[in-house]
Protein backbone atom coordinates (compact mmCIF):
# COMPACT_ATOMS: atom_id res chain seq x y z
CA UNK A 1 0.00 0.00 0.00
CA UNK A 2 2.95 2.43 1.19
CA UNK A 3 4.32 2.49 -2.61
CA UNK A 4 0.88 3.04 -4.03
CA UNK A 5 0.41 6.20 -1.27
CA UNK A 6 4.06 7.26 -2.48
CA UNK A 7 3.79 6.65 -6.15
CA UNK A 8 0.20 8.80 -6.46
CA UNK A 9 1.85 11.83 -4.18
CA UNK A 10 4.83 11.74 -6.59
CA UNK A 11 2.21 12.27 -9.09
CA UNK A 12 1.01 14.89 -7.28
CA UNK A 13 3.81 16.93 -6.40
CA UNK A 14 5.09 16.45 -10.26
CA UNK A 15 1.65 17.35 -11.66
CA UNK A 16 2.76 19.57 -14.29
CA UNK A 17 5.44 18.20 -15.67
CA UNK A 18 3.88 14.46 -16.07
CA UNK A 19 1.43 16.12 -17.85
CA UNK A 20 3.81 17.69 -20.42
CA UNK A 21 5.15 14.22 -20.54
CA UNK A 22 1.99 12.38 -21.07
CA UNK A 23 0.89 15.30 -23.60
CA UNK A 24 4.21 14.66 -25.52
CA UNK A 25 3.76 11.08 -25.44
CA UNK A 26 0.25 10.66 -26.74
CA UNK A 27 0.35 13.16 -29.48
CA UNK A 28 3.87 11.54 -30.69
CA UNK A 29 1.71 7.99 -30.17
CA UNK A 30 -1.06 10.08 -32.19
CA UNK A 31 1.14 11.49 -35.01
CA UNK A 32 2.57 8.01 -35.93
CA UNK A 33 -0.73 5.79 -35.76
CA UNK A 34 -2.16 8.82 -38.13
CA UNK A 35 0.21 8.24 -40.77
CA UNK A 36 1.14 4.39 -40.35
CA UNK A 37 -2.36 3.59 -40.85
CA UNK A 38 -2.64 6.08 -44.07
CA UNK A 39 1.13 4.58 -45.13
CA UNK A 40 0.56 0.61 -44.33
CA UNK A 41 -2.90 0.39 -45.12
CA UNK A 42 -2.22 1.72 -48.75
CA UNK A 43 0.71 -0.64 -48.93
CA UNK A 44 -0.96 -3.53 -47.92
CA UNK A 45 -3.73 -3.11 -50.08
CA UNK A 46 -1.85 -2.62 -52.75
CA UNK A 47 -0.05 -5.76 -52.01
CA UNK A 48 -2.76 -7.90 -52.12
CA UNK A 49 -3.68 -6.69 -55.73
CA UNK A 50 -0.30 -6.67 -56.53
CA UNK A 51 0.59 -9.98 -55.27
CA UNK A 52 4.38 -10.95 -56.99
CA UNK A 53 5.60 -7.91 -54.23
CA UNK A 54 3.58 -9.49 -51.48
CA UNK A 55 6.78 -11.67 -50.13
CA UNK A 56 9.65 -9.12 -50.43
CA UNK A 57 7.41 -6.04 -48.88
CA UNK A 58 6.01 -8.20 -45.77
CA UNK A 59 9.78 -9.66 -45.73
CA UNK A 60 11.42 -6.15 -45.27
CA UNK A 61 8.27 -5.58 -42.85
CA UNK A 62 9.66 -8.46 -40.18
CA UNK A 63 13.68 -7.37 -41.13
CA UNK A 64 12.72 -3.86 -39.54
CA UNK A 65 10.57 -5.50 -36.72
CA UNK A 66 12.99 -7.12 -35.76
CA UNK A 67 16.38 -3.98 -35.42
CA UNK A 68 16.10 -3.43 -31.70
CA UNK A 69 14.73 0.43 -30.93
CA UNK A 70 17.49 2.01 -29.65
CA UNK A 71 19.69 1.34 -32.66
CA UNK A 72 17.19 2.85 -34.87
CA UNK A 73 16.31 5.65 -32.88
CA UNK A 74 20.36 6.19 -32.77
CA UNK A 75 20.62 5.63 -36.74
CA UNK A 76 17.93 8.35 -37.41
CA UNK A 77 19.75 10.81 -35.59
CA UNK A 78 22.65 10.47 -37.37
CA UNK A 79 20.99 12.02 -40.25
CA UNK A 80 21.03 15.27 -40.47
CA UNK A 81 17.56 16.25 -41.65
CA UNK A 82 16.16 14.37 -38.89
CA UNK A 83 18.43 14.78 -36.09
CA UNK A 84 17.37 14.96 -32.33
CA UNK A 85 13.68 14.52 -31.81
CA UNK A 86 10.27 13.84 -32.93
CA UNK A 87 11.14 13.48 -36.58
CA UNK A 88 13.64 10.75 -35.66
CA UNK A 89 11.66 9.44 -33.25
CA UNK A 90 8.16 9.22 -35.24
CA UNK A 91 9.99 8.06 -38.38
CA UNK A 92 11.49 4.97 -36.42
CA UNK A 93 7.89 4.66 -34.94
CA UNK A 94 6.07 4.03 -38.56
CA UNK A 95 8.72 1.77 -39.55
CA UNK A 96 7.79 -0.51 -36.61
CA UNK A 97 4.30 -0.08 -37.24
CA UNK A 98 4.96 -0.97 -40.98
CA UNK A 99 5.09 -5.25 -39.64
CA UNK A 100 1.65 -5.50 -38.11
CA UNK A 101 -0.54 -3.08 -40.07
CA UNK A 102 0.97 -4.33 -43.91
CA UNK A 103 0.82 -8.00 -42.75
CA UNK A 104 -2.71 -8.24 -41.44
CA UNK A 105 -4.26 -5.65 -44.53
CA UNK A 106 -2.87 -8.39 -46.77
CA UNK A 107 -3.77 -11.47 -44.72
CA UNK A 108 -6.84 -9.96 -43.89
CA UNK A 109 -7.72 -9.36 -47.41
CA UNK A 110 -6.85 -12.80 -48.47
CA UNK A 111 -8.53 -15.03 -46.11
CA UNK A 112 -11.76 -13.74 -47.86
CA UNK A 113 -13.95 -16.42 -48.74
CA UNK A 114 -13.57 -17.17 -52.67
CA UNK A 115 -16.97 -18.50 -53.44
CA UNK A 116 -17.88 -15.09 -51.68
CA UNK A 117 -15.69 -13.41 -54.56
CA UNK A 118 -16.83 -15.68 -56.92
CA UNK A 119 -19.87 -14.54 -56.56
CA UNK A 120 -19.22 -11.20 -56.76
CA UNK A 121 -18.07 -11.59 -59.30
CA UNK A 122 -20.08 -13.65 -61.02
CA UNK A 123 -22.80 -10.83 -60.48
CA UNK A 124 -21.07 -8.09 -62.65
CA UNK A 125 -18.73 -6.26 -59.73
CA UNK A 126 -15.86 -4.81 -61.18
CA UNK A 127 -12.18 -4.86 -59.54
CA UNK A 128 -12.99 -1.95 -57.20
CA UNK A 129 -16.09 -3.09 -56.42
CA UNK A 130 -15.49 -6.15 -55.24
CA UNK A 131 -12.31 -4.51 -52.98
CA UNK A 132 -14.18 -1.81 -51.52
CA UNK A 133 -17.54 -3.75 -51.20
CA UNK A 134 -16.46 -7.44 -50.65
CA UNK A 135 -12.73 -7.84 -49.54
CA UNK A 136 -12.16 -4.30 -47.29
CA UNK A 137 -14.94 -4.68 -45.18
CA UNK A 138 -14.24 -8.29 -44.92
CA UNK A 139 -10.66 -7.85 -43.94
CA UNK A 140 -11.70 -5.46 -41.23
CA UNK A 141 -11.86 -7.71 -38.17
CA UNK A 142 -8.42 -8.90 -39.34
CA UNK A 143 -6.91 -5.34 -39.92
CA UNK A 144 -7.97 -3.88 -36.76
CA UNK A 145 -6.33 -6.43 -34.71
CA UNK A 146 -3.48 -5.26 -36.67
CA UNK A 147 -4.08 -1.59 -35.71
CA UNK A 148 -4.81 -2.85 -31.97
CA UNK A 149 -1.49 -4.18 -31.70
CA UNK A 150 0.58 -1.35 -33.81
CA UNK A 151 -1.19 1.09 -31.38
CA UNK A 152 -0.01 -0.72 -27.70
CA UNK A 153 3.24 -1.21 -29.53
CA UNK A 154 3.75 2.34 -30.60
CA UNK A 155 2.96 3.47 -27.42
CA UNK A 156 5.59 1.52 -25.33
CA UNK A 157 7.92 1.87 -27.68
CA UNK A 158 7.74 5.59 -27.32
CA UNK A 159 9.32 5.68 -24.15
CA UNK A 160 12.78 4.66 -25.76
CA UNK A 161 12.41 7.73 -27.80
CA UNK A 162 13.50 9.58 -24.50
CA UNK A 163 17.24 8.98 -25.38
CA UNK A 164 16.70 10.67 -28.48
CA UNK A 165 15.55 14.07 -26.76
CA UNK A 166 12.12 13.19 -26.65
CA UNK A 167 10.67 14.55 -23.69
CA UNK A 168 7.91 12.38 -22.74
CA UNK A 169 6.94 9.31 -20.34
CA UNK A 170 10.00 7.33 -21.22
CA UNK A 171 11.96 10.43 -19.60
CA UNK A 172 10.71 9.35 -16.42
CA UNK A 173 11.54 6.24 -16.32
CA UNK A 174 14.71 6.62 -17.05
CA UNK A 175 15.34 9.06 -14.71
CA UNK A 176 13.82 7.03 -12.75
CA UNK A 177 16.55 3.81 -13.23
CA UNK A 178 19.26 6.35 -12.90
CA UNK A 179 17.99 7.79 -9.76
CA UNK A 180 17.30 4.72 -8.49
CA UNK A 181 13.85 5.66 -7.71
CA UNK A 182 11.10 3.46 -7.80
CA UNK A 183 8.22 5.88 -7.85
CA UNK A 184 8.95 7.71 -10.22
CA UNK A 185 9.19 4.18 -12.54
CA UNK A 186 6.26 2.91 -11.68
CA UNK A 187 4.66 6.13 -12.31
CA UNK A 188 6.12 6.02 -15.50
CA UNK A 189 4.92 2.37 -16.37
CA UNK A 190 1.80 3.44 -14.70
CA UNK A 191 0.73 5.67 -17.15
CA UNK A 192 1.76 4.33 -20.32
CA UNK A 193 0.36 1.59 -18.98
CA UNK A 194 -3.10 3.25 -19.21
CA UNK A 195 -2.73 4.47 -22.40
CA UNK A 196 -2.22 1.84 -23.88
CA UNK A 197 -5.31 0.09 -22.24
CA UNK A 198 -7.29 3.18 -23.23
CA UNK A 199 -6.22 3.68 -26.90
CA UNK A 200 -6.96 -0.22 -27.05
CA UNK A 201 -10.57 0.69 -25.28
CA UNK A 202 -11.28 2.87 -27.63
CA UNK A 203 -10.49 0.75 -30.55
CA UNK A 204 -12.13 -2.04 -30.16
CA UNK A 205 -15.14 -0.07 -29.65
CA UNK A 206 -14.34 1.51 -33.44
CA UNK A 207 -14.04 -2.06 -34.78
CA UNK A 208 -17.30 -2.82 -33.06
CA UNK A 209 -18.76 0.27 -34.64
CA UNK A 210 -17.25 -0.83 -38.03
CA UNK A 211 -17.70 -4.39 -38.48
CA UNK A 212 -20.64 -6.23 -39.76
CA UNK A 213 -22.90 -8.18 -36.72
CA UNK A 214 -22.64 -10.47 -39.76
CA UNK A 215 -18.76 -10.86 -39.02
CA UNK A 216 -19.04 -10.55 -35.56
CA UNK A 217 -20.98 -13.24 -34.90
CA UNK A 218 -19.76 -16.00 -37.11
CA UNK A 219 -16.20 -15.05 -36.87
CA UNK B 1 -40.97 -26.95 -79.41
CA UNK B 2 -39.16 -29.92 -78.92
CA UNK B 3 -38.85 -32.10 -82.45
CA UNK B 4 -38.16 -35.61 -82.80
CA UNK B 5 -39.58 -38.41 -80.98
CA UNK B 6 -42.59 -38.08 -79.78
CA UNK B 7 -43.24 -35.96 -76.99
CA UNK B 8 -46.90 -36.08 -75.79
CA UNK B 9 -45.67 -38.37 -73.22
CA UNK B 10 -43.14 -36.35 -71.93
CA UNK B 11 -43.95 -34.62 -68.17
CA UNK B 12 -41.65 -31.87 -68.91
CA UNK B 13 -43.53 -30.75 -72.25
CA UNK B 14 -45.81 -28.54 -69.99
CA UNK B 15 -42.79 -26.68 -69.48
CA UNK B 16 -42.22 -25.49 -72.71
CA UNK B 17 -42.24 -21.54 -73.98
CA UNK B 18 -45.26 -21.57 -76.49
CA UNK B 19 -44.51 -20.02 -79.73
CA UNK B 20 -41.30 -19.59 -82.28
CA UNK B 21 -38.27 -21.41 -81.57
CA UNK B 22 -35.80 -18.79 -80.36
CA UNK B 23 -32.54 -19.63 -79.60
CA UNK B 24 -30.98 -17.73 -76.58
CA UNK B 25 -27.81 -18.85 -76.20
CA UNK B 26 -25.46 -20.62 -78.64
CA UNK B 27 -21.98 -21.83 -78.57
CA UNK B 28 -20.34 -22.68 -82.04
CA UNK B 29 -17.07 -24.73 -81.73
CA UNK B 30 -15.86 -23.55 -78.17
CA UNK B 31 -12.70 -24.77 -77.14
CA UNK B 32 -10.80 -23.52 -73.30
CA UNK B 33 -7.49 -24.89 -73.10
CA UNK B 34 -6.33 -23.14 -69.73
CA UNK B 35 -2.49 -21.78 -68.99
CA UNK B 36 0.13 -24.49 -68.28
CA UNK B 37 -2.10 -27.18 -69.43
CA UNK B 38 -1.80 -29.63 -72.46
CA UNK B 39 -5.12 -30.67 -72.62
CA UNK B 40 -8.10 -28.49 -73.08
CA UNK B 41 -10.88 -28.12 -70.44
CA UNK B 42 -13.32 -27.73 -73.50
CA UNK B 43 -12.89 -28.91 -76.73
CA UNK B 44 -15.05 -27.65 -79.68
CA UNK B 45 -18.41 -28.02 -78.21
CA UNK B 46 -21.38 -26.40 -79.90
CA UNK B 47 -24.77 -26.64 -78.98
CA UNK B 48 -27.75 -24.36 -78.25
CA UNK B 49 -30.40 -23.42 -76.19
CA UNK B 50 -34.06 -22.23 -76.68
CA UNK B 51 -35.65 -19.55 -74.53
CA UNK B 52 -37.43 -20.41 -71.62
CA UNK B 53 -35.60 -23.77 -71.72
CA UNK B 54 -33.47 -25.83 -69.05
CA UNK B 55 -30.36 -27.06 -70.26
CA UNK B 56 -28.55 -29.38 -68.09
CA UNK B 57 -24.88 -29.76 -68.45
CA UNK B 58 -24.07 -32.81 -66.83
CA UNK B 59 -20.76 -35.33 -66.38
CA UNK B 60 -18.42 -35.98 -64.37
CA UNK B 61 -15.78 -33.80 -62.53
CA UNK B 62 -13.16 -32.50 -64.86
CA UNK B 63 -15.49 -33.22 -68.14
CA UNK B 64 -15.66 -29.19 -68.70
CA UNK B 65 -19.26 -28.25 -67.42
CA UNK B 66 -18.36 -25.76 -65.00
CA UNK B 67 -16.02 -24.16 -67.80
CA UNK B 68 -18.45 -23.99 -70.11
CA UNK B 69 -21.04 -22.46 -67.75
CA UNK B 70 -18.49 -19.68 -66.83
CA UNK B 71 -17.87 -18.93 -70.16
CA UNK B 72 -21.22 -17.77 -70.77
CA UNK B 73 -20.81 -15.14 -68.62
CA UNK B 74 -17.09 -14.43 -69.39
CA UNK B 75 -15.53 -15.33 -65.83
CA UNK B 76 -13.62 -17.31 -68.35
CA UNK B 77 -12.44 -16.33 -71.47
CA UNK B 78 -12.76 -19.02 -74.48
CA UNK B 79 -9.58 -19.57 -76.56
CA UNK B 80 -11.37 -20.80 -79.16
CA UNK B 81 -15.03 -20.63 -80.76
CA UNK B 82 -17.82 -18.17 -80.36
CA UNK B 83 -21.13 -17.73 -77.77
CA UNK B 84 -23.88 -15.90 -78.92
CA UNK B 85 -26.45 -14.69 -76.47
CA UNK B 86 -29.65 -13.40 -78.34
CA UNK B 87 -27.36 -13.44 -81.54
CA UNK B 88 -24.95 -11.19 -80.21
CA UNK B 89 -21.11 -12.40 -79.64
CA UNK B 90 -20.74 -12.13 -75.96
CA UNK B 91 -16.98 -10.68 -76.38
CA UNK B 92 -18.37 -7.65 -77.96
CA UNK B 93 -19.74 -6.73 -74.50
CA UNK B 94 -18.11 -5.77 -71.29
CA UNK B 95 -17.95 -8.89 -69.41
CA UNK B 96 -19.37 -6.92 -66.02
CA UNK B 97 -21.66 -5.53 -67.84
CA UNK B 98 -22.90 -9.06 -69.22
CA UNK B 99 -23.06 -10.52 -65.76
CA UNK B 100 -25.49 -7.93 -64.58
CA UNK B 101 -27.64 -9.26 -67.09
CA UNK B 102 -27.35 -13.07 -66.13
CA UNK B 103 -28.49 -14.44 -63.27
CA UNK B 104 -25.66 -16.83 -61.09
CA UNK B 105 -26.05 -19.21 -58.18
CA UNK B 106 -23.11 -21.42 -57.26
CA UNK B 107 -22.87 -24.25 -54.90
CA UNK B 108 -20.89 -22.58 -52.02
CA UNK B 109 -24.16 -19.78 -52.84
CA UNK B 110 -20.85 -17.38 -51.70
CA UNK B 111 -23.50 -14.88 -49.81
CA UNK B 112 -22.12 -11.76 -48.49
CA UNK B 113 -21.55 -12.49 -44.63
CA UNK B 114 -21.09 -9.08 -43.80
CA UNK B 115 -24.77 -7.80 -45.38
CA UNK B 116 -27.84 -8.66 -44.47
CA UNK B 117 -30.02 -10.89 -46.22
CA UNK B 118 -32.26 -8.10 -47.83
CA UNK B 119 -28.69 -6.49 -48.52
CA UNK B 120 -27.27 -9.14 -50.91
CA UNK B 121 -30.41 -9.90 -52.73
CA UNK B 122 -30.43 -6.42 -53.66
CA UNK B 123 -26.70 -6.32 -55.01
CA UNK B 124 -26.96 -6.35 -58.30
CA UNK B 125 -30.27 -3.76 -58.35
CA UNK B 126 -27.52 -1.38 -56.28
CA UNK B 127 -24.46 -2.13 -58.48
CA UNK B 128 -27.10 -0.97 -61.40
CA UNK B 129 -27.90 2.06 -59.08
CA UNK B 130 -32.14 1.59 -59.11
CA UNK B 131 -33.80 3.92 -56.37
CA UNK B 132 -34.04 2.79 -53.16
CA UNK B 133 -38.07 2.31 -52.81
CA UNK B 134 -37.63 0.16 -55.98
CA UNK B 135 -34.96 -2.38 -54.74
CA UNK B 136 -37.06 -2.32 -51.30
CA UNK B 137 -40.02 -3.18 -53.17
CA UNK B 138 -38.21 -5.68 -55.18
CA UNK B 139 -36.40 -7.55 -52.49
CA UNK B 140 -39.82 -7.91 -50.77
CA UNK B 141 -41.06 -9.56 -53.77
CA UNK B 142 -38.69 -11.91 -54.51
CA UNK B 143 -38.15 -12.90 -51.07
CA UNK B 144 -41.65 -14.01 -51.00
CA UNK B 145 -41.28 -15.75 -54.52
CA UNK B 146 -38.62 -17.99 -53.31
CA UNK B 147 -40.62 -18.99 -50.00
CA UNK B 148 -38.33 -16.78 -47.38
CA UNK B 149 -40.41 -14.56 -45.14
CA UNK B 150 -39.23 -11.16 -44.93
CA UNK B 151 -40.20 -9.85 -41.96
CA UNK B 152 -38.56 -13.14 -40.13
CA UNK B 153 -35.38 -13.12 -42.50
CA UNK B 154 -34.91 -9.82 -44.32
CA UNK B 155 -32.56 -7.94 -41.29
CA UNK B 156 -31.18 -11.32 -40.58
CA UNK B 157 -26.93 -12.19 -41.85
CA UNK B 158 -26.08 -15.46 -43.47
CA UNK B 159 -24.87 -17.26 -40.87
CA UNK B 160 -28.30 -16.93 -39.33
CA UNK B 161 -29.88 -19.11 -41.76
CA UNK B 162 -30.36 -22.81 -42.51
CA UNK B 163 -28.52 -24.55 -45.78
CA UNK B 164 -32.18 -24.54 -47.62
CA UNK B 165 -32.54 -20.99 -46.80
CA UNK B 166 -29.52 -19.70 -47.97
CA UNK B 167 -29.64 -21.31 -51.28
CA UNK B 168 -33.44 -19.84 -51.41
CA UNK B 169 -31.28 -16.41 -50.73
CA UNK B 170 -28.89 -17.41 -53.35
CA UNK B 171 -31.44 -18.00 -55.89
CA UNK B 172 -33.24 -14.33 -54.94
CA UNK B 173 -29.95 -12.68 -55.41
CA UNK B 174 -29.65 -14.02 -58.45
CA UNK B 175 -33.53 -13.51 -59.98
CA UNK B 176 -33.52 -9.91 -58.32
CA UNK B 177 -33.30 -7.75 -61.79
CA UNK B 178 -35.02 -10.52 -63.46
CA UNK B 179 -32.16 -11.64 -65.99
CA UNK B 180 -33.84 -13.36 -69.25
CA UNK B 181 -30.99 -15.99 -68.17
CA UNK B 182 -29.48 -17.86 -65.20
CA UNK B 183 -26.25 -19.89 -64.93
CA UNK B 184 -26.39 -22.15 -62.00
CA UNK B 185 -23.24 -24.50 -61.03
CA UNK B 186 -24.82 -27.74 -58.53
CA UNK B 187 -26.98 -25.14 -57.46
CA UNK B 188 -28.74 -27.76 -54.64
CA UNK B 189 -25.35 -29.44 -54.25
CA UNK B 190 -24.56 -28.48 -50.51
CA UNK B 191 -28.11 -29.09 -49.12
CA UNK B 192 -29.38 -32.70 -47.41
CA UNK B 193 -30.99 -35.01 -50.03
CA UNK B 194 -34.57 -33.76 -48.68
CA UNK B 195 -34.08 -30.47 -48.70
CA UNK B 196 -32.95 -30.72 -52.02
CA UNK B 197 -35.23 -32.36 -53.99
CA UNK B 198 -37.72 -29.78 -52.35
CA UNK B 199 -35.75 -27.07 -53.48
CA UNK B 200 -35.87 -29.13 -57.10
CA UNK B 201 -39.55 -29.05 -57.43
CA UNK B 202 -39.70 -25.65 -55.78
CA UNK B 203 -37.24 -24.42 -58.38
CA UNK B 204 -39.25 -26.34 -60.51
CA UNK B 205 -42.62 -24.65 -60.33
CA UNK B 206 -41.13 -21.33 -60.10
CA UNK B 207 -39.45 -21.82 -63.44
CA UNK B 208 -43.31 -22.18 -64.95
CA UNK B 209 -43.81 -18.55 -63.40
CA UNK B 210 -40.43 -16.53 -64.50
CA UNK B 211 -39.69 -18.87 -67.83
CA UNK B 212 -35.99 -18.01 -67.66
CA UNK B 213 -33.59 -19.49 -70.31
CA UNK B 214 -31.55 -21.89 -67.87
CA UNK B 215 -27.86 -23.12 -67.74
CA UNK B 216 -27.70 -25.91 -65.11
CA UNK B 217 -24.51 -27.60 -64.37
CA UNK B 218 -24.46 -31.11 -62.08
CA UNK B 219 -22.71 -34.19 -61.85
CA UNK B 220 -26.03 -35.96 -60.81
CA UNK B 221 -27.61 -37.82 -63.72
CA UNK B 222 -30.90 -38.00 -61.89
CA UNK B 223 -31.58 -34.44 -60.96
CA UNK B 224 -30.41 -33.58 -65.17
CA UNK B 225 -32.99 -35.97 -65.78
CA UNK B 226 -35.39 -33.87 -63.12
CA UNK B 227 -34.56 -30.39 -63.54
CA UNK B 228 -33.53 -30.50 -67.70
CA UNK B 229 -35.62 -29.83 -70.70
CA UNK B 230 -32.43 -30.59 -72.70
CA UNK B 231 -29.01 -32.55 -71.74
CA UNK B 232 -25.25 -32.29 -72.63
CA UNK B 233 -23.81 -34.75 -71.89
CA UNK B 234 -19.96 -33.87 -71.38
CA UNK B 235 -17.03 -35.95 -70.84
CA UNK B 236 -13.17 -34.99 -70.79
CA UNK B 237 -14.33 -31.47 -72.16
CA UNK B 238 -16.01 -33.02 -75.30
CA UNK B 239 -19.67 -33.16 -76.01
CA UNK B 240 -21.20 -36.72 -76.04
CA UNK B 241 -24.45 -36.39 -76.63
CA UNK B 242 -27.12 -33.56 -76.26
CA UNK B 243 -30.55 -34.20 -76.76
CA UNK B 244 -33.78 -34.20 -73.96
CA UNK B 245 -33.97 -36.22 -71.12
CA UNK B 246 -36.58 -38.56 -73.44
CA UNK B 247 -34.19 -39.40 -75.68
CA UNK B 248 -31.35 -39.78 -73.39
CA UNK B 249 -32.56 -42.27 -72.22
CA UNK B 250 -34.48 -44.02 -74.79
CA UNK B 251 -31.40 -43.72 -77.42
CA UNK B 252 -27.92 -43.26 -75.69
CA UNK B 253 -25.60 -42.36 -78.08
CA UNK B 254 -22.75 -44.82 -76.50
CA UNK B 255 -21.78 -46.75 -73.32
CA UNK B 256 -20.66 -43.73 -71.95
CA UNK B 257 -23.96 -42.43 -71.25
CA UNK B 258 -25.82 -45.73 -71.01
CA UNK B 259 -23.12 -46.12 -67.50
CA UNK B 260 -24.30 -42.31 -66.71
CA UNK B 261 -27.80 -43.42 -67.03
CA UNK B 262 -27.22 -46.44 -64.86
CA UNK B 263 -29.03 -49.67 -65.16
CA UNK B 264 -32.62 -48.40 -64.54
CA UNK B 265 -33.38 -46.64 -67.79
CA UNK B 266 -36.85 -48.23 -67.89
CA UNK B 267 -37.75 -47.39 -64.59
CA UNK B 268 -36.36 -43.54 -65.39
CA UNK B 269 -38.13 -43.28 -68.79
CA UNK B 270 -41.20 -44.16 -66.32
CA UNK B 271 -40.35 -41.07 -64.20
CA UNK B 272 -40.65 -38.53 -67.46
CA UNK B 273 -44.44 -40.64 -69.22
CA UNK B 274 -47.60 -39.02 -68.03
CA UNK B 275 -50.01 -41.60 -67.05
CA UNK B 276 -52.33 -40.17 -69.67
CA UNK B 277 -49.87 -41.50 -72.56
CA UNK B 278 -50.21 -44.39 -71.86
CA UNK B 279 -53.82 -44.50 -71.10
CA UNK B 280 -56.44 -47.14 -72.30
CA UNK B 281 -60.10 -46.56 -72.51
CA UNK B 282 -61.89 -48.01 -70.40
CA UNK B 283 -64.11 -51.06 -70.43
CA UNK B 284 -67.12 -52.57 -68.78
CA UNK B 285 -64.34 -54.77 -67.51
CA UNK B 286 -62.29 -52.76 -66.24
CA UNK B 287 -63.86 -49.99 -64.71
CA UNK B 288 -65.11 -52.63 -62.58
CA UNK B 289 -61.77 -53.75 -61.24
CA UNK B 290 -60.85 -50.17 -60.81
CA UNK B 291 -64.02 -49.35 -58.49
CA UNK B 292 -63.48 -53.03 -56.37
CA UNK B 293 -59.56 -51.50 -55.54
CA UNK B 294 -60.44 -47.99 -55.73
CA UNK B 295 -56.67 -46.97 -57.24
CA UNK B 296 -56.66 -43.85 -58.73
CA UNK B 297 -53.80 -41.78 -60.12
CA UNK B 298 -54.09 -38.18 -62.08
CA UNK B 299 -53.47 -38.11 -65.77
CA UNK B 300 -50.38 -35.33 -65.66
CA UNK B 301 -48.29 -37.81 -62.45
CA UNK B 302 -45.63 -40.04 -64.21
CA UNK B 303 -46.21 -43.40 -65.17
CA UNK B 304 -44.33 -44.28 -62.00
CA UNK B 305 -46.89 -43.45 -59.52
CA UNK B 306 -49.12 -45.55 -61.26
CA UNK B 307 -46.66 -48.36 -60.64
CA UNK B 308 -46.61 -47.18 -56.44
CA UNK B 309 -50.36 -47.46 -56.21
CA UNK B 310 -50.52 -50.34 -57.83
CA UNK B 311 -48.16 -52.28 -55.27
CA UNK B 312 -49.63 -50.63 -52.65
CA UNK B 313 -53.04 -51.98 -53.67
CA UNK B 314 -51.83 -54.95 -54.77
CA UNK B 315 -53.85 -54.43 -58.32
CA UNK B 316 -52.42 -54.81 -61.85
CA UNK B 317 -54.46 -51.88 -62.84
CA UNK B 318 -55.13 -48.50 -61.92
CA UNK B 319 -57.94 -45.36 -62.77
CA UNK B 320 -56.65 -42.25 -64.29
CA UNK B 321 -58.48 -39.37 -63.39
CA UNK B 322 -58.31 -35.88 -65.09
CA UNK B 323 -60.17 -33.64 -61.80
CA UNK B 324 -62.73 -35.54 -60.43
CA UNK B 325 -63.69 -38.03 -63.89
CA UNK B 326 -61.91 -41.04 -64.57
CA UNK B 327 -61.06 -41.06 -67.82
CA UNK B 328 -59.46 -44.36 -68.27
CA UNK B 329 -57.35 -47.30 -67.12
CA UNK B 330 -53.32 -48.08 -67.58
CA UNK B 331 -52.58 -51.65 -66.47
CA UNK B 332 -48.91 -53.53 -66.00
CA UNK B 333 -49.12 -55.01 -69.21
CA UNK B 334 -49.19 -52.06 -70.96
CA UNK B 335 -46.12 -50.37 -69.19
CA UNK B 336 -44.29 -53.29 -69.70
CA UNK B 337 -44.97 -52.68 -73.43
CA UNK B 338 -43.94 -49.33 -73.02
CA UNK B 339 -40.46 -50.04 -71.06
CA UNK B 340 -39.81 -52.86 -73.93
CA UNK B 341 -40.32 -50.89 -76.87
CA UNK B 342 -38.40 -47.96 -75.63
CA UNK B 343 -35.56 -49.69 -74.23
CA UNK B 344 -35.97 -52.77 -76.07
CA UNK B 345 -32.38 -53.41 -76.19
CA UNK B 346 -31.81 -54.31 -72.45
Amino acid sequence: MEVVYNVISFIIKNYSRILEYTGNHFSLVLTVLFFSLILWITVGLLISKYDRYAGSVIGLANIIFVIPSISLFGLFVTIPQLGLGRKSAALALILYAMMPLVRNVYRGVKSVDQSVLEAGRGMGMSGTELLFQIQIPMAWPVVFAGIRVAAVMITGMATVATFIGERNLGRLIHHGITRGNEDMIIAGAVIVSIISLMLDFILSQVEKKFTSPGLRQSG
Amino acid sequence: MKKSLPRQGCVKAARNVQGAVHKMIQLKKVHKTFPNTAVPAVDEVSFKIEKGNICVFVGPSGCGKTTILRMINRLVEPTGGSIYIDGENIMDVDGDQLRRRIGYVIQQIGLLPHRTIEQNIGLVPRLLKWPEDRINKRVKELMEIVGLDPQETAWKYPYQLSGGQMQRAGVARALAVDPPIMLMDEPFGAVDPIVRGRLQDEFLRLQQEVKKTICFVTHDINEALKMGDYIVVLNAGKLVQKGTPMEMLSDPANDFVKDLIGDDRGVKLLDLTRAESLLQATTSKTAKTVRECSCYIDALQPVKMALEVMMKHNSDMVGIRRGDQVIGTLSWTEIKQHINKISGDQ
